[in-house]
Formats: C-alpha cells, sequence, structure tokens
C-alpha cells in the first residue's frame, strides 16, 4: 500500500523555523502511523520520533495526525495525513520534551498509619489510573496557555492521591497551589485522551467539590451560589427579563409539526433576552409550538463546575418537574452551557435538545441569503459537551459565507470568568483577535457565555446563530414585500 | 571527552523498569544513586506492557512450597533452586510493599488481593490489575521514585561498561539524540536492562527489548547462563502485519479463553488434556505451531482464541486493554474471536546471578530478565513482574552495600568507544537492514523447533552481521548502530547456547535429537557462555 505523509520537521539547533516534508513510501494493510513514520526514516534517518511499546500503553508517541493529538501505533495510516508533534516544547522533529510535565506529577505520601483502600475504593480510583502520562491533554489545555496551571493530567494524579486512604498529603489544597480553579472544563483533555479519561467531570469538578467542603471555594464561586439560591439565576437581572416578555405558551405558524419545552438558561433570560426572542421567532415560524414554563431555574452547571453541590438537587428536581408537569416530552435550550448540563448532569425522563438540533432535525424553511461573511465559534459544551458539530453548520452555509476556524475555547466556562478572571480574559482576547483575523463581518456562535465573553473584546459584532436566522427570515420577507 | 563529563554515583541502576526502578529504589538508601534509561522512564523495558499479573502466594491452601514445586516443574528443572526459593518466599513480601507504595491491583469481594488461574499452576496466585498489571506497577514505582534523591537519565544508551582490572567501575553513556556521550563512575551497577526477544521477526518487546544488557555483561566479562532458553509466547497477534507479535494476555486463558484450530477443535486436548489451554507456555506454544505447519491453522497462520462464550461485562472489567487493542484493529473480542499465533516473549538465560544479585564480576550486579537461572527452562506466567522487584530490591540493596572504590576511568577504553563511534559514520550498511535480516535467521533457525543444522545457520549469520559495517548518517543514529551490534551479539550467544544443548527441554526444543530422560532425569544442568569459555554443564542423575 503507497501512501504519502506530510510531515513535521524542525531541529531547533539549526533551523530558524520548521518545515514539512512530503514522503511517499509503501507499507503493510493495516499499517499505523508508527510504521509509516518507520518507513519515512529509513528513507531519511534524520528524521526524529519516539515510540516504544508499539501497543497503545507506553504513551511515548502520542503526536497529532492533521491537527488531532493520537498515538502513532495505534492510529492508522492513511494516505494524504499530515504528521506533526504534539502543541508542546520540541525538542527535535516530532519529539517533544516531556520532562517539564511529567515532573509535575506528584508522587504518593504514603505513611505507615494506613489502610489498604477497599475495593470500592480500588474501583473509585481505576478510571483515573489508566493515565499512560502520553501527554495529549497537556498539549491542548487552554489554560495552561495563559496560567499558572499544572494542567489536566497533573490535577488527575492529584484526584487518584486524594481517593486513595494510604495518601497523606493535602492535596486540595496542592490542587488549587497549582491551579485548580483556572481549568475552563472545555472538556479538550478528555476527548484526545486515548484512554479516554474523563479528567474534567472525574478529578478537576470533584477536587472542587472537596475544596468547597474544605471552604476554600473561591469568594467569587460563593456569591454566584448564594445568587442562585435567592434568585434562582446566576447572575443579576437586567432591565427586563426574556421570561417576562414571553407567554407561557407560543403558538406557531400554522399547524404544530411539534411542540417542544424551553429551557432559556440564566445569561438569556437575564442578560441577553433579545437573543431568545430571536430563537422564538424561528421556532414559531419553522411551525414549533414552543411551551416556557416560568418557574424554571438555572441549570446549576455553575455550581456543578465549581464544585458546589448542596443546592443542585433542588434546581434538577424543580426544573424537571417545570416540564414533566406539563407533559413534555421533548425540551429545547439555545444555551449550550444548559444543553450539555441537561444532557450530562441530570437524568431527565424527556428529551433534551439543542436549538441547531431539533432546527436541522425537523428541516427549516429556506432563509434570504445575507451578504456576511460570518466566522462560527464552536462552543465547548456544544462541540465536545453535546458532539454537536455539523448542525450549526447546516443552518449557516444557506445563509451566510461560513468562515472555518480552529476550534478553541473562549475562557467563559468552569466558573473560570467570575473565579480566575485573568485568565478568563486572555483566552477571551487571543479568541476574539483569532476570529476577527479571519476578516469575518461578523462572529456567530450558539452558547450566551461564548457570544457575551467574546463580545467583550472583539472589534465586530458578535451573534446568536438565531439572530443571523431570524434575520434571513426577515431579509425574505423583505424581498418578497419590496415595498415595506 | 572532556573530563567534566563525569558524573560519580555510588550505584548507577541501568534501565528502568520493574526491575531497574525497584533497584534504584532500595540502592538510594545507601547512597547517591543515579538511574539511566534508554526510553523515558516509566515507557520503557516490558513492565509497563505486562498484562497478566505478578504470582505471590497470599492465601490460606496455596504455599511456597507449591509455588516452587510449579516453578521448578514448569521451569523444567533447569531453575537454579536457590533463586526460585528466594522468588517464592519474597514475592508476597514485596506484593505488600507495592501495596503500601500505593499500587492499586484488583480486590476480591472480601477485600483481598484478587488473584487468577495461570498456566502451570495448581492455585489460582496471579495477582492482577485488569490486564494492566505492569503498568499499574510502574506507575507505584514512579509515584515511589518521584520522591525519592535518586538521579534520574532519561533516553540515554550506555554504550560499554567500563572496568578498572576484573571489576565494573561505570559506563559511558551517549544522549540518544545529541550525541553526547557521558561517563559515569560508581562503586556498584546494577544491570536491569530486561529482555532481548526484538532479535526475533515476531516478538512482544518494545523497542527497547534489543538484548543490550546481555551484550554489555558479555563484552565485559561476566557469563551467562541458559542463553538458548527463549520463551515464545503462545498468543501474539497476527494481524495487523506490522503489529504481528503483540501480546495477548495469558489472561484470555486464565479467565476462560478457550483455543480453537481453523476446523473448529479444540485442539490442546489433544496435548495436554487435564490443563488444556492453561498448560505451560511452551507446550501451548507448540501445539499451536504444530496445528498450524500440519495446516490447521487459519489463513494468517494463526489459530483463534474465543472468550465469545463469556459475558461480555466481564471482558470489560478483566481484560479492557485487550477489548480496546482488538477494536482499534477491527475485531470486538465479545462477539469475534481472536486471531493468534506464537511470538518470542521472554529470555528466560541471562547473567548468572547469586542470590544477591551479584553476577561473576565484581561490581556488577543484574536483576529482572538480564538475569539468568530464576525460571529456568520456561517460565511460568507471573513469574517475570515477582521477579523485578524481589531481585530488584536484592540487587538495589547488594549495589548500596558495595564498598567504595576509587575506580580509575582507563582513558584507553574510552577511546576504544570513541572509534566504534567513529567507525560508524564511515559504515555502509543501515541498522534496520542488518535487523531485519539478523530476526528473520533467528525465527527461521533459533525458533520454537531448533535442529543443529539451523542453529549453525543461524549463528553463522549472527556472527557475519556482527562484521557488517553498520551505519550511522547522524548523531542520532549512533546508539542504533549500537543496538543493532547488541542485538546481533545477543543472537549470537543464543545460538551458540542452543547449540550446546544437545536436548530437548522447556522451550528448547531439538527436533533432531532423540533422547531417553525427561526434564526430571536429564543429565544436564546450565549451559554457560562467557569470553573465557562456553560448555554445558553434567549433573549426578538420581537413581
Amino acid at each position: 500500500m503507497r501512501i504519502t505523509a506530510r510531515i513535521y520537521r524542525f531541529d531547533p539547533a539549526c533551523d530558524s523555523e520548521p518545515h514539512y516534508d512530503t514522503c511517499t513510501v509503501d507499507v503493510e494493510e493495516g499499517a499505523r502511523v508508527l510504521h509509516l513514520l518507520h518507513a519515512a526514516h529509513e528513507r531519511d534517518p534524520t528524521l526524529s520520533y519516539r515510540y516504544c511499546c508499539g501497543t497503545g500503553q507506553c504513551g511515548s508517541c502520542a503526536l497529532r495526525v492533521d491537527g488531532t493529538p493520537v498515538l502513532a501505533c495505534m492510529e492508522e495510516a492513511r494516505d494524504g495525513i499530515t504528521i506533526e508533534p504534539l502543541n508542546l516544547p520540541i525538542k527535535k522533529d516530532l519529539v517533544i520534551d516531556m520532562q517539564p510535565a511529567l515532573s509535575r506529577l506528584a508522587g504518593i505520601l504514603s505513611q505507615s498509619e494506613q489502610r489498604p483502600p477497599t475495593r470500592e475504593e480500588v474501583e473509585a480510583i481505576k478510571p483515573l489510573r489508566e493515565c499512560i502520562e502520553c501527554l495529549a491533554c497537556v498539549s491542548v489545555c487552554p489554560a495552561m496557555e495563559v496560567a499558572e496551571f499544572t494542567g489536566p493530567t497533573a490535577m488527575r494524579q492529584q484526584m487518584r492521591l486524594t481517593l486513595d486512604p494510604r495518601d497523606h498529603a493535602d492535596r486540595i489544597t496542592e490542587a488549587i497551589r497549582d491551579g485548580l480553579f483556572t481549568c475552563t472544563t472545555c472538556q479538550n483533555c478528555w476527548k484526545v485522551c486515548p484512554k479516554n479519561i474523563q479528567i474534567p467531570g472525574k478529578a478537576i469538578e470533584k477536587l472542587r467539590a472537596l475544596a468547597n467542603r474544605k471552604g476554600l471555594t473561591l469568594p467569587r464561586h460563593r456569591e454566584v451560589e448564594q445568587l442562585i439560591q435567592e434568585t434562582g439565576r446566576s447572575i443579576p437581572r437586567g432591565k427586563s427579563t426574556f421570561l417576562e416578555q414571553v407567554p407561557e405558551v407560543i403558538e406557531p405558524d400554522g399547524e404544530p409539526r411539534k411542540t417542544v419545552g424551553f429551557f432559556v438558561g440564566c445569561m438569556y433570560d437575564f442578560r441577553l433576552p433579545e437573543s431568545a426572542l430571536d430563537a422564538i421567532e424561528v421556532l414559531r415560524r419553522n411551525g414549533i409550538r414552543v411551551i416556557i414554563p416560568h418557574e424554571q431555574v438555572c441549570c446549576g452547571s455553575p455550581l456543578i463546575r465549581t464544585g458546589q453541590l448542596q443546592f443542585l438537587d433542588h434546581l434538577q428536581r424543580r426544573n424537571i418537574q417545570a416540564f414533566t408537569s406539563r407533559g413534555i416530552d421533548t425540551v429545547v435550550t439555545m444555551c449550550a452551557g444548559c444543553g450539555s448540563t441537561l444532557k450530562n448532569d441530570y437524568r431527565t425522563p424527556f428529551v433534551v435538545k439543542d436549538i441547531t438540533e431539533i432546527l436541522t432535525e425537523l428541516g427549516i424553511e429556506k432563509p434570504a441569503r445575507l451578504p456576511l461573511r460570518v466566522a462560527y465559534h464552536d462552543p465547548c459544551h456544544a462541540l465536545r459537551g453535546q458532539g454537536l458539530r455539523e448542525p450549526a453548520r447546516i443552518l449557516l452555509k444557506d445563509v451566510v459565507e461560513m468562515i472555518e476556524v480552529p476550534q478553541k475555547c473562549c475562557g467563559a466556562g468552569g466558573g473560570t470568568r467570575s473565579g480566575c478572571p485573568e485568565v478568563s480574559s486572555a483566552l477571551g482576547k487571543k479568541r476574539a483577535e483569532e476570529l476577527a483575523k479571519t476578516g469575518a463581518d461578523v462572529i456567530v456562535s450558539c452558547c450566551p457565555f461564548c457570544e457575551y465573553h467574546i463580545a467583550g473584546f472583539a472589534d465586530r459584532p458578535v451573534k446568536n446563530i438565531t439572530t443571523i436566522l431570524r434575520q434571513a427570515y426577515r431579509r425574505k420577507d423583505l424581498g418578497a414585500c419590496p415595498e415595506q | 571527552m572532556r573530563a567534566d563529563d563525569v558524573i560519580s554515583c555510588h550505584v548507577l541502576v541501568i534501565g528502568s523498569g520493574g526491575a531497574g526502578a525497584r533497584a534504584a529504589i532500595e540502592a538510594q538508601k545507601y547512597g547517591d544513586t543515579v538511574l539511566i534509561s534508554k526510553s523515558v522512564v516509566g515507557k520503557g523495558g516490558c513492565t509497563p506492557m505486562a498484562e497478566g499479573g505478578y504470582n505471590a502466594v497470599l492465601r490460606a491452601g496455596d504455599s511456597c512450597v507449591l509455588h516452587e514445586e510449579d516453578t521448578l516443574r514448569g521451569g523444567a528443572y533447569l531453575n537454579d533452586p536457590d533463586l526460585v526459593q528466594v522468588l517464592v518466599r519474597e514475592s508476597p513480601e514485596r506484593f505488600r510493599e507495592l501495596l503500601e507504595w500505593g499500587a492499586l491491583f484488583d480486590i476480591s469481594s472480601d477485600n483481598f488481593p484478587a488473584q487468577r488461574s495461570f498456566g502451570g499452576q495448581r492455585f489460582p496466585r496471579t495477582c492482577y490489575a485488569g490486564d494492566r498489571s505492569g503498568h499499574e506497577m510502574m506507575l507505584t514505582l514512579l509515584e515511589h521514585l518521584r520522591n525519592s534523591d535518586v538521579k534520574i537519565l532519561q533516553e540515554m544508551a550506555v554504550l560499554e561498561l567500563l572496568k578498572e582490572g576484573d571489576a565494573v567501575i561505570g559506563t559511558v553513556a551517549m544522549d540518544a539524540r545529541s550525541g553526547e556521550m557521558t561517563v559515569i563512575r560508581a562503586d556498584c551497577t546494577v544491570l536491569a536492562t530486561g529482555g532481548g526477544t526484538r532479535m526475533y521477526d515476531i516478538s512482544t518487546n518494545s523497542a527497547t527489548g534489543t538484548g543490550d544488557g546481555y551484550a554489555l555483561g558479555y563484552r565485559a566479562g561476566a557469563t551467562l547462563i541458559d542463553m538458548e532458553m527463549v520463551q515464545f509466547h503462545p498468543t501474539g497477534a497476527v494481524y495487523p502485519y506490522d503489529v504481528r507479535g503483540r501480546l495477548v494476555t495469558e489472561a484470555v486463558r486464565g479467565e476462560g479463553g478457550i483455543l480453537l484450530n481453523a476446523e473448529d477443535e479444540r485442539f490442546m486436548a489433544r496435548y495436554d488434556p487435564q490443563r488444556m489451554e492453561l498448560s505451560t507456555r511452551d507446550v501451548v506454544a507448540r501445539a499451536i505451531a504444530t496445528e498450524v505447519e500440519e495446516g490447521r491453522g487459519t489463513s494468517r497462520k494463526g489459530v483463534y482464541l474465543d472468550v465469545t462464550h463469556l459475558p461480555a461485562k466481564k471482558i470489560e472489567e478483566r481484560l479492557p486493554v485487550m477489548l480496546e487493542q482488538f477494536l482499534k484493529f477491527g475485531v470486538d473480542i465479545r462477539c469475534e474471536p481472536m486471531e493468534v499465533a506464537p511470538t518470542a516473549h521472554h529470555i528466560m538465560g541471562g547473567l548468572q546471578i547469586n542470590p544477591e544479585g551479584k553476577t561473576s564480576l565484581s561490581g556488577l550486579c543484574a536483576c529482572g530478565e538480564v538475569a539468568g537461572g530464576v525460571h529456568g527452562a520456561n517460565r511460568l506466567g507471573g513469574n517475570a513482574l515477582a521477579e523485578t522487584q524481589v531481585f530488584g530490591k536484592r540487587a538495589g540493596e547488594s549495589a548500596g552495600r558495595a564498598p567504595s572504590r576509587q575506580g580509575r576511568i582507563d582513558p584507553l577504553q574510552l577511546e576504544a568507544v570513541e572509534n566504534r563511534v567513529e567507525r560508524f559514520f564511515s559504515g555502509t550498511t543501515p541498522p534496520w537492514v542488518v535487523s531485519r535480516q539478523l530476526q528473520k535467521a533467528m525465527w527461521e533457525n533459533a525458533g520454537i523447533f531448533r535442529t543443529q543444522i539451523g542453529l549453525r545457520d543461524a549463528l553463522k549469520v549472527t556472527e557475519s552481521l556482527l562484521d557488517v559495517p553498520v551505519c550511522a548518517v547522524s548523531s542520532q543514529n549512533i546508539t542504533e548502530c549500537f543496538t543493532v551490534r547488541n542485538m546481533c551479539l545477543s543472537a549470537s550467544l543464543v545460538a551458540r547456547s542452543a547449540l550446546l544443548r544437545p536436548e530437548s527441554r522447556g522451550a528448547h526444543v531439538r527436533s533432531d535429537v532423540k533422547q531417553t530422560w525427561d526434564a526430571a532425569t536429564s543429565p544436564y544442568g546450565h549451559t554457560w557462555v562467557s569470553l573465557a569459555s562456553q560448555g554445558i554443564m553434567r549433573q549426578e542423575v538420581a537413581g
């Protein structure tokens, strides 16, 4: 089998900048990227790459294939791929310096006064123990770029030690010192992990919950919790809220194709109600009957991300009750954060869908085309939290000229905006710059946290996807009645 | 080489797998300890890849005597009995130590370490952490090492042991990428470089399984025993081609997996009707090789290993690595059988050691796979991980207790190494051309079934490959050149030793020899090879 690949080359000792070699080699059927590299190395013995076990167990050979971190020994070699090192300091070519990250992993401090872990404890630690220290997670962590943060696998190790009765160090205090609250819970570390270790949910948020029990929650996070307890919302109210402006039931144009419940979330209710009104209009126009229970409250995401779980049950019960009592079987939300929380942190007796999902599933009336170039920002909690990549693109591609921008966290999530504003701002600024670099007229997203946060740094408008759709319908209507 | 490139320490440990890490942890109690690793520490060697488990007598109903008997019988009574006794007696202690240090082995419902059945053992005494037992051990040792004062040199290859008279006084090593050389002077050196079945075309070993330690020890004058004893693990993957040989853990059979030939026959009934799939590895490997040779194998020259009759949940919990690996290669072992064939796995032979881990050379200890004598002619699954800890600790302690010595570095020895380096730059044959020829020759002529004619051929090839002018294009290829030379030398030791043993014993099968004795009544003891001599020991046979 003959395949061609582009391979990153860089020798810091003599090259001023990296370049790519295009290499065509013959490999056996079923060959992995590692075997492609062996073949390439035979042609050019100066090519450097690291490997050892060849069976996905040692974590030596992580690199990027077409931008995504993988283990070279497990990833199938395909024609036309680009092979690059992990995004970490480079020693040479595909070999990165692993020591800075590995040296940050804590050892165990066991004492003679100890008891062995029980079966339950072993089972609890196991999912955190499968780490092969390949550093794929470290290579994609946005917080590490701008904050003093030891990174995802270092936090995983702290949680592993915390769960172990044999360890006697104060891992919570250490974790906070090492940047526990700078993680934006973007989930990138989990999604690139070859062992599928859910670091944000199983380590970061758990460590934050333990910090909470020790009274070490950040004051700004405590304020958010207090606000939720008092008002049911995680942010202070604006002039006029969304819920105040809408009736409980909104009938669509014509025969209803579907009835859904609408979960608005704190941000669209209190801070960005206009976007939510646009969304309702798009739903209505497409034959979707919308029920909006007015007693709904915060989904609890800000509490879960920051480890403040005492009040969570109450919120969950109240929200679930709000929809079940009205016999609703499908709940739609336009907030990526709420959607991810309702899907992953709730056990709901109803189906939860993001608004882009329901619109693409049912199909929408074709809007007019807008003369806009749009840079689309994938929210972490849509892309990775819910696995939603295509729906927003399907909706946008007929309406505007869409510019693809490599996904990256904007820094708004995980309680970072309130808890570590300098980290959040640094990421927001970087993200806004990347999006602006495209020369787009408008930045579009489908998450209120992303939209609001990026807007704070962007030199051009940031809009919700339904606002764009509504604008396109307006244009269509104008086209049909030019005299208006 | 500059004089300031010399590191001085009390103990130098070469190798960072289970044995090396354990040795370093022990040695540092006695003085400055340096651990040098060809890979990133924790990633090299076979320990992080070891799947099955760790044999330890822990439960009532089991006993050290039983473990000892199983090990000797499994080893075809070629084991050094003193070493076996140390292994079985101290393995439980070392296991408990790992637990104290934070190891997370599976726990049974009675909150006691879980143990599973492994081949050739009359009691389920193999402790495990799913099928990533070695990885679990390695993480535990790393967590311990991180809190220690051991100085770690990463990704450096040892080129040669340095000597003063008959004693080893350190090494000269090279950074694998920059090609920079470092001299390390030590009061005592521990060789823990692991095995070397990369010399075979089909092998379970990681990239570091190149037999460097056998070659280093041999060139320094140490005596090696039983180098012909190469274990072929019965179950290696056969597809994809480039991943052939990848270990399919014995735990698959331990958990109830069965072997079927292409005619759907559970063929082990014809080879070992009592123990069936859980016979010893040498027996199962020969059975599979025979099935394939006689035309009852699959089109990819393997047989089927089947767990589809087991509950999916059990497979997911007990064999997660297997499940994940096979899924990556397009096979869901919950509903399809695996295809397997024998693969070169472990070298039972190695540097001769006494129970303290001392070799025949002053200033040099050895532990783990590079040492010989513990497993005799065939190793039981689960005894290797135990060996790394028991003898790692002992070798580390011996080295730690070694007296300090002046150790004057001989410039002539350094010059000889530098000359070898220089010659590689004017070499003509790339290292991989040599290793490929070596692997084919060893697989064909020094594999599961051996003859004198074939072994002579293998020896001729290995020795002629040792003289091939291997070439380096840049400084980073130099360690590759040294490595391939070490592979060839180790392979020649295997072939030489195999020619010395005119009998079938354990893993060593001479299909051209008819013998009237069995393992228990063999007139032969260890084979040995060294710079000075070679031979096979004769022993009195009891009545």
